[in-house]
This record gives structure tokens, C-alpha cells and sequence, in this order.
């Protein structure tokens, strides 16, 4: 069916830019793929050019073994959610979803079908005969939906389609848009820059940074086992912690040192670290894996002044200043804690990530 | 800035006025003598309403191909000025008919010419894009004086003189860079993404062109086809050049040619002159707002 | 697959957000537009080519020819005798007195036009960026002369400046300004003012509508500031409105300048040149040698040279224009 393939993939522009740089990406049938990056990071031109939109400069594309590099857009077959949503303005609902049917040529009756099956399956049957300016942002999304689905495509292509609605309504499209990909089973790209969304979508991820893309595994494997600084610090919210230190080997264990903060690493981990014994480090700390004090040992605490308490709700964000860094951590709301004073947390140093500073790669997870 | 004070109020109403006056009262000469016979045109001081206006300038250009020029209706007009009407009366009317025809032509053909230009230039990222744009610009600063020698020869040369073909084809070269600047301006204000959409949807770039964006760009579509119009009307040198018999000729010669003849009565120069502005002042009042809004639209893309 | 980005990552450099909203919208890059595919290039070239057809065989096409004819003794006159003379039509348009003073006029002419059209054109565009009932009304009121042939234009101007029963004469006799009527056209002291007169009365609603934009792109908002800041109105119309203006206005002057240099038809319904040559300016000199004497090399040459000095004008206003391009 659809197995999408990137060879070596190169973009370039004329003006010499580089947006791509040697991708090489095997995309499943029927898997769901998000790219997820920051603005220019090339996962907009990945969707584009698996749409056809944008052309190959170096390397091959190809869907299941064709190179599909010099066919134009109109005559792959995928389907293509975006951003703005462009429906034709001057066409009603039913024309805008029927549109790529009649392109295709399919025959009045099953176009009808097609549509009225879609509609209905969105929920936006009464909307029919109405236009574009006409519906509110969510109605339009739907339809944009729906344009695509009636396609029955081999790949669905969805470039950050909900950014443009309101967060209520972005979480309930995310669960609608999940459930979509399970009744279609079919290949479903969809790039976003918003970690979360990636994380409740996505079979896999694929995080790019600067055309270059840095990791690629499952929403688990990103999240718990970050390839480096980078993804660590694009998924989690709020972003994972960074303390400089010094790794030191001392009779109790491996030990990172930065000021008065003093962590001893967990046996496993001070295996593979060995080799920085005496080098500088990153640790990453997210800002979950903290607790109270609590009796935990002074080699498992970080300690420091609390500069800002920040209710959210359900939790607090303690903004903790430790060695001249400024943590941020989430911890319960039962907790007590008061700007100014000094306070100590207890770290799940089962949970930490040491990077090298200089790669910026994850020691613990090469 | 918008709000009106009493005093601005009054400033308002006088200046709209002046303008008013400044613009309709030599149009509103140009009518009333139209309407008046050679006798009382040439009263000193002038009439400014005809006293006993008459239809018979008028009447003159509409019949002038049934009535026979003789020596004696030459003379219908005041003896003492000896102001009559030209045999070539009869031409006023098949001339403006050539210059419709002309116009219409060079509207179709000028849509057809500078639509897919528009959309390329505005849509499609190409090699020579910023090339092409400036190509186009730059034929529109070649005054049409500069056309008129060479044109002329290979015109005689083609045979092709007193043949309206002739001025159609002129008059696409003057017409096509405004036209494209003005529908480049508009299809690039359109949404990249409904372009993507269309040809994701199966689209190749014509039906993209076509069943989309046309039917998005009519504003601007009506601005050129009515700039385009206008100007096809209203053009004088070349057609100067290009039409020698009275076969040929567009409106605007003919018109001329009356001026140029000091025995022709003034009423029926001034009827002529109504005929020949009745079409573009009814094209300006129906389309003021496209007319605006197309220029306005060039002037801010530029 | 894992590749290093070979750059180090700081605590402060992650993106934070305490309420957990999406970090704001990322900026369209507007200079990222991607080059075509062969199917596009070939659609782009496809869609131009009649545009490019038509204008490279008639406009580029005759300027070139025409250049090349100019360096011919070309005269229709004696078709069969057409030596070639290099830059002599040149040499012989330059050293004639009466070219440069056609000069004279046509920069006389074109200098009195852009101040008339730019004075009335300002306060017109002034009088409509008002919000007034019926302003749409005097809208299309103003696209009448704009509207309108030139030659029909010239028809009604002739009519008007008649020295023997024309309206100007009886309208000034009847206020009482003159005692009997004047020769209007045929005064070579009156004549360029009188073209030049009703020149402007057709340019000045196209100069006003594209000058009422340039007002209306003044930004609102720096108004706003401007009076919390104290400024009273006319230190807000020196200090916002006119720099504002300067382009748009510059704009407009350019075009008109070179509507007005080129411009030919009015001199050949209104004075054939005359009288005396009052009103022989270079565009009307460029139609007398081509189809008065025939002589079609010198006329070449001419409109050659005319051509070229209104490129240059027209060069700045493409250099304002390509900007926003």
C-alpha cells in the first residue's frame, strides 16, 4: 500500500539555503508520523514534498518502490489538511469536499455517497449547501477533514491543521483526528511544532532541528530516552532542566558536583559514565521527577532558593534557584513552599539524563 | 480625521462643489452647444443653456448615411459663418462601430494573454520569474512614439495597413503589462494554500487557474477588462498611423479629422464629441468602484 | 537514527511556557519560496509565452528596428536611395536650433502640467479622504475626464478657447475681464497654457485616485500617537503626514512628467504645432518628420531619443516600484 520512503533526501533553494540535509526517513503503512520541530526546521518541507509540492534536490523519494521525485502534486494520491484550511471560498461545503472526487473523475453517484458519508461521519451534514465564510473555525476544519477523507488517499497529509483553533477545541479535534486515523487505516503524516499534541497523536515522532533530524522512535522512547539536549528539552512542559557540573568518581559512586550541589548517580548510569569521570556535564532534570524532601538522602536533593511559587491549577511551579540556574519544577499542590525561602528537593535520580556538553548527546541512552 | 466638524462640514460641501464644477462644466458646455443650432452657437456673448435647442446635429450624424451631402443641406448652418456639416458626417458612426469592435477584441485577447501570465508570475516559483517581471515592466516605459516609425514600415510591409487586425495587435503590447501588473497583484493577495489545496485535490496548474482562481479574481477581472477597454477606445497615434481610409478608421481619427476642418459647423463638432464620450463616461459612473479599486490596487502593489 | 547538531543547548535557551500554552505562532518565511519542479517550469514557461510573445514582437522588436533605422538615412521620399549614416540623424538632431527649442517647450509644458496637476490633484485627494455622503457620487464625477479620449478632450477645449465664439472668451467678457474677445489659441503667448490647461483637467483624476491612496496609507495609529504626545493638527500633518507622502507623491510627479513628454495627442487636435510653432514640442516633431516630410531616419533618431530620456525618468520609478515586488 503506501510505504513512503526518503533516500538521502537533499532540499535546496536557489538562494543557496538548505532546508534538508541527507534525510533518511521509511515511513510504515498506515503508521501515524508526526514531524515535530521548531519554525524552520524542514518538517514543512518534508510534508510538502511527500505531497508533491516541493521537488527533491538530491536523493530519491519514493511510495512503496516507485520514485515518485518528477511527478507533479495532481497525480499522487494524497490527500492534504492544512494549517488555513483553504476551502474554496466561492464553492459550498459539498462542492468543497467533492472537489478532488470530481477532479478525479468519479461518478456523480459515488461522489455523492462519498460525500454524504463523510459528512455525516463529521457531523457536518446540515452545512452542506452553506460556504466557507459562513462556518465557524472548528465547522471549517471539519470540512477540510472531509475534503480529505472522501479521497480514501494512500497518505494523509496534515501540516499543523489545528493551530489556528481555540485550545478547547484543539484537544477534542486531537481525539477526533486519532480516532480518524483508526477508521481509515492509512498512513497519516501530520507536522506540528507542539510537543504535546505529537505526544497524544503520534505512532512515532520525528524530531527535527535546523533541517537535520535528531531523533525518531516512539512518543515513549522520545520522551524517556532523548537522543540529546535538544528533544529533551522540546518534549515536557515545562522544558527539562539543565545544570551544568562536574562528574567526580568518590568512594560512594559517581558523583556530579556544581557549587554545593552534590548527586550521586545510580549505579547503572555510573557504569556507562565512567568514561567522564573528571569531565564536565549536563545533567537533565525534568521537572516532574522531583518530590519533597522527605527524608531522601542529601546525595539525592538539590537545594536552593526559591525564587517564584506559581500556582497552575491541579499543581504549583516551584522556580528554584540552584548554583546560579533557574530550575523550574511541578510539584503538588499540597506542597508549602514560600518565595525567598530556602528549600530542598528530592530528585528521582532514576529519571536523569546526563548529556555531554559539547555533543550535546545523551550519555545514559547513546 | 474623520470626524466632521460644523466648520469642515462647510468646507466640504464648497470644495465638492467647486470640483464638481471644474469637472462638469466644460462637459456641460461640450452638451449644450451640442444642442444648439449654428445660429445661436455663434451668438457673442454664448448661450450657456440653448435657448431653442435643437436635435438636428444629432439627427445629422445618425442620418448622415441616408441623407445625400448636397450643395445645398452643406449649407443648412448659419450662411454668414458658412458652417455645415461634413459628407464625412457618415463616418462617425461606422468608425465608432470599428473602434468597438477593436476594443472588444483586444479585451478578449488581452484576458487570454495576460491571465496565465498573472498566475505564473504570481503562483508558480520559476527560473526567470524576477526576469520576466521586470521584462514586462519595462515595456511599458517605451513611449508610443518610439513604436510608430518601425510599426509603420512592417505594417506597410505585411500589407496589413487599414486592417483593424493591425491595431489589435498594437494595442495588446500597450494593454498587457497594466493588465498583468494589475492581476499579478491580485492572484498574489490570494492564499498560497488554496493554490496547494487545488493542486493536492488533483488540479493540474491550468484547472488550478481556472476552476479556482478565476473565479476568485473577477474584481480585478473587471478592472482590466474596463482599463483595457478604455484604452483601446481611447487611443489615437497609432491609429492614426495604421488606418488611412475611413473604412478602417476608429472613432478617435474621425472625431479629429472634424477639428481639423475649419469649415465644419461647431454644433454638430460638439455632437460628435457627446457621441464620442457617451461610452467611456457611462463605463466610469456604472464602474467607478472597480475602476478605483483597480488602480488603487496597482498603485499599492507599486 | 541520531545525528549530533554539533551545537550546545543552554538552560536558558529552552522554550518555557508556565501555562502550558503553545509557544506563538512561527513567522512565515517569506523568502523560502521554493523553486519549481520541471512540471512547474514548464507550466510557468507555457503560461508566459503569449505574454512574452506578445511583447517581444511588439515592443522589444520595434525598438530595437527602430534603433537600427535610425542609423539610416531612411526618407520615404527616395525609398531606393537609404544610405547608411551611423549616428549622423543624431548628430543632425542635436546641432538643429529648432530641436532644442522644442525642448524648451516640451520641458515647459511638462514642468507647468505636473505643478498644476500635483497642486489641484493634492487638494482633491485631500477633499476625499474625508468620509462624506456623496463621496462616491464626486468619485465618479472625477473618473469623467479620465474616462474620456483625448481627442474628444481636445474637441471640447478647442471649442471652448474658440477666439470667435468660444466659451472662455464669453465667460471672461461676461465677468467683465475683457471688453472684446481675445484670440486664444492662435496667441503664441497663451497657446502652451492653454494646452497645458486642458492637459491637466484630464490627468488630475488619475493623479488625485492614486495620490488618495498614498493618503489613505498613512498609518492611523502613528496619528494616535502623535496627539497623546500633544501634537496639534498642523505639527501632525508636517510631521506624519507629509514624510508619509513623499513617495507616493513622488510617484505620482514621475508619472505624470512622463505622461506629459510623451504626450501628442492633444497638439494635434488643439495646434498642429503652430501657431508659429508655440506648441512644437518634441512629441509633435517626432510626428512631422515621420509623416510630414517622410523622413523616416531622423524621425527614428527623435523618438529614439525621446524614448531614451523617458527611460531614465521611468527608471526611478521602477526602482520605487520594485521594491515592493
Amino acid at each position: 500500500m503506501a510505504r513512503i520512503q526518503f533516500e538521502s533526501v537533499r532540499k535546496q533553494y536557489p538562494n543557496g539555503y538548505t532546508a534538508l540535509e541527507n534525510l533518511n526517513l521509511e515511513i510504515a503503512d498506515k503508521e501515524f508520523l508526526v514531524l515535530l520541530g521548531p519554525s524552520g526546521c524542514g518538517k514543512s518541507t518534508t510534508l510538502n514534498m511527500i505531497a508533491g509540492l516541493e521537488d527533491v534536490t538530491d536523493g530519491n523519494l519514493r511510495f512503496d518502490t516507485e520514485v515518485m521525485n518528477t511527478v507533479p502534486p495532481h497525480k499522487r494520491d494524497v490527500a492534504m489538511v492544512f494549517q488555513s484550511y483553504a476551502l474554496y471560498p466561492h464553492k459550498t461545503v459539498y462542492d468543497n469536499i467533492a472537489f478532488g472526487l470530481k477532479m478525479r473523475k468519479f461518478a456523480k453517484a459515488e461522489i455523492d455517497r462519498r460525500v454524504r458519508d463523510a459528512a455525516r461521519r463529521l457531523e457536518i451534514e446540515p452545512l452542506l449547501e452553506r460556504r466557507p465564510d459562513q462556518l465557524s473555525g472548528g465547522q471549517r476544519q471539519r470540512v477540510a477533514l472531509g475534503r480529505a477523507m472522501v479521497r480514501q488517499p494512500q497518505v494523509f497529509l496534515m501540516d499543523e491543521p489545528l493551530s489556528n483553533l481555540d485550545a478547547a477545541l484543539r484537544i477534542s479535534m486531537r481525539a477526533e483526528i486519532k480516532q480518524l486515523h483508526q477508521a481509515m487505516q492509512t498512513t497519516f503524516v501530520y507536522v506540528t511544532h507542539d510537543q504535546a499534541e505529537a505526544l497524544t497523536l503520534a505512532d512515532r515522532i520525528v524530531v527535527m532541528r535546523g533541517g537535520v533530524v535528531q531523533q525518531i522512535g516512539s512518543p515513549d522512547a522520545i520522551y524517556e530516552r532523548p537522543s540529546n539536549m535538544f528533544v529533551a528539552s522540546f518534549l515536557g512542559n515545562p522544558p527539562i532542566n539543565f545544570l551544568k557540573g562536574r562528574l567526580g568518581q568518590t568512594p560512594s559512586g559517581l558523583v556530579f558536583r556544581n557549587g554545593s550541589t552534590a548527586l550521586t548517580l545510580p549505579p547503572q548510569a555510573a557504569q556507562k559514565l565512567a568514561f567522564y569521570d573528571g569531565r564536565e556535564v549536563v545533567l537533565g532534570i525534568r521537572a516532574e521527577d522531583v518530590a519533597e524532601e522527605g527524608g531522601a538522602a542529601g546525595d539525592a536533593c538539590l537545594s536552593g532558593r526559591i525564587l517564584s511559587v506559581l500556582p497552575v491549577g491541579s499543581d504549583q511551579f516551584l522556580e528554584l534557584e540552584v548554583a546560579e540556574a533557574k530550575l523550574f519544577f511541578r510539584v503538588g499542590k499540597e506542597c508549602r513552599y514560600r518565595e525567598g525561602e530556602q528549600a530542598r528537593l528530592a530528585i528521582n535520580l532514576n529519571r536523569l539524563h546526563v548529556f555531554d556538553p559539547d555533543t550535546t548527546d545523551n550519555l545514559l541512552w547513546a | 480625521m474623520n470626524k466632521l466638524i460644523p466648520g469642515q462640514r462647510a468646507l466640504l460641501f464648497i470644495g465638492s462643489l467647486l470640483f464638481s464644477l471644474y469637472v462638469l462644466a466644460p462637459i456641460g458646455w461640450l452638451v449644450s452647444s451640442s444642442l444648439q443650432s449654428e445660429a445661436e452657437i455663434t451668438s457673442v456673448p454664448p448661450h450657456w443653456v440653448p435657448e431653442a435647442p435643437t436635435a438636428q446635429n444629432f439627427r445629422a450624424i445618425f442620418q448622415a448615411t441616408d441623407e445625400k451631402v448636397t450643395y445645398e443641406t452643406r449649407k443648412q448652418g448659419d450662411t454668414a459663418t458658412g458652417g455645415f456639416i461634413p459628407s464625412t458626417a457618415a463616418n462617425l458612426l461606422p468608425s465608432m462601430k470599428n473602434s468597438f469592435i477593436v476594443a472588444l477584441a483586444v479585451v478578449v485577447l488581452n484576458l487570454l494573454v495576460s491571465v496565465p501570465a498573472a498566475y505564473a508570475l504570481a503562483k508558480i516559483r520559476f527560473i526567470g520569474r524576477t526576469t520576466s517581471i521586470y521584462f514586462m515592466l519595462s515595456t511599458r516605459v517605451i513611449p508610443d512614439i518610439a513604436l510608430v516609425v518601425p510599426f509603420f514600415l512592417f505594417v506597410q510591409k505585411l500589407g496589413l495597413m487599414d486592417n483593424l487586425l493591425s491595431l489589435v495587435i498594437t494595442y495588446l503590447a500597450i494593454t498587457v503589462p497594466f493588465s498583468v501588473f494589475i492581476l499579478t497583484g491580485y492572484f498574489e493577495s490570494l492564499p498560497d494554500e488554496l493554490d496547494k489545496a487545488a493542486r493536492v485535490d488533483g488540479c493540474s496548474r491550468l484547472q488550478t487557474l481556472v476552476l479556482v482562481f478565476l473565479p476568485l479574481a473577477l474584481p480585478s477581472l473587471v478592472a482590466v477588462v474596463l482599463f483595457t477597454f478604455l484604452t483601446s477606445w481611447n487611443e489615437f497615434l497609432l491609429a492614426l498611423m495604421f488606418t488611412q481610409t475611413p473604412a478602417s478608421q476608429t472613432m478617435p481619427i474621425v472625431v479629429a479629422s472634424f477639428t481639423s476642418d475649419f469649415n465644419i459647423s461647431f454644433s454638430f463638432i460638439n455632437a460628435a464629441g457627446v457621441l464620442a464620450i457617451v461610452p467611456p463616461v457611462l463605463i466610469a459612473i456604472v464602474f467607478e468602484r472597480y475602476i478605483v479599486s483597480g488602480l488603487t490596487a496597482g498603485a499599492v502593489k507599486g | 537514527m541520531k545525528t549530533p547538531d554539533g551545537a550546545t543547548l543552554a538552560a536558558d535557551e529552552a522554550p518555557f511556557s508556565p501555562a502550558g500554552a503553545a509557544p506563538a505562532r512561527q513567522p512565515r518565511r517569506a523568502w523560502l519560496r521554493p523553486p519549481s519542479s520541471a512540471y512547474d517550469q514548464r507550466s510557468a514557461m507555457l503560461f508566459l509565452a503569449p505574454m512574452i510573445a506578445v511583447l517581444m514582437a511588439v515592443a522589444v522588436f520595434p525598438v530595437l528596428y527602430s534603433f537600427w533605422l535610425s542609423l539610416f538615412d531612411l526618407k520615404l521620399t527616395r525609398p531606393h536611395r537609404v544610405p547608411f549614416v551611423w549616428f549622423d540623424n543624431y548628430l543632425k538632431v542635436f546641432q538643429d536650433p529648432l530641436f532644442w527649442e522644442s525642448v524648451l517647450r516640451s520641458v515647459n509644458f511638462t514642468v507647468m502640467s505636473v505643478l498644476a496637476i500635483m497642486v489641484i490633484a493634492t487638494l482633491m485627494a485631500l477633499l476625499l479622504n474625508q468620509e462624506f455622503r456623496g463621496r462616491r457620487v464626486l468619485s465618479a464625477i472625477l473618473l469623467i475626464p479620465w474616462a474620456i479620449p483625448y481627442v474628444a478632450n481636445g474637441l471640447m477645449w478647442k471649442w471652448i478657447y474658440d477666439s470667435g465664439y468660444g466659451a472662455l472668451n464669453g465667460l471672461l467678457l461676461q465677468l467683465g475681464f475683457i471688453d472684446k474677445y481675445l484670440v486664444m489659441l492662435g496667441d503664441t503667448d497663451k497657446t502652451l497654457g492653454l494646452i497645458t490647461n486642458a492637459f491637466v483637467w484630464k490627468e488630475v483624476p488619475l493623479a488625485t485616485i492614486l495620490l488618495l491612496v498614498t493618503l489613505k496609507s498613512v498609518r492611523p495609529d502613528l496619528y494616535s500617537a502623535a496627539k497623546v504626545d500633544g501634537a496639534n493638527v498642523w505639527q501632525r500633518f508636517l510631521h506624519i503626514t507629509l514624510p508619509s507622502l513623499v513617495p507616493g507623491f513622488a510617484l505620482v510627479v514621475i508619472y505624470e512628467a512622463m505622461m506629459a513628454i510623451r504626450h501628442f495627442d492633444l497638439f494635434f487636435v488643439l495646434t498642429e504645432g503652430g501657431p508659429a510653432d508655440a506648441s512644437h514640442v518634441v512629441a509633435w516633431q517626432v510626428y512631422v518628420e515621420t509623416f510630414r516630410k517622410l523622413a523616416f531616419g531622423t524621425g527614428a533618431a527623435l523618438a529614439y531619443i525621446m524614448a531614451l530620456a523617458t527611460f531614465v525618468l521611468a527608471w526611478f520609478v521602477i526602482r520605487a516600484t520594485s521594491r515592493k515586488l
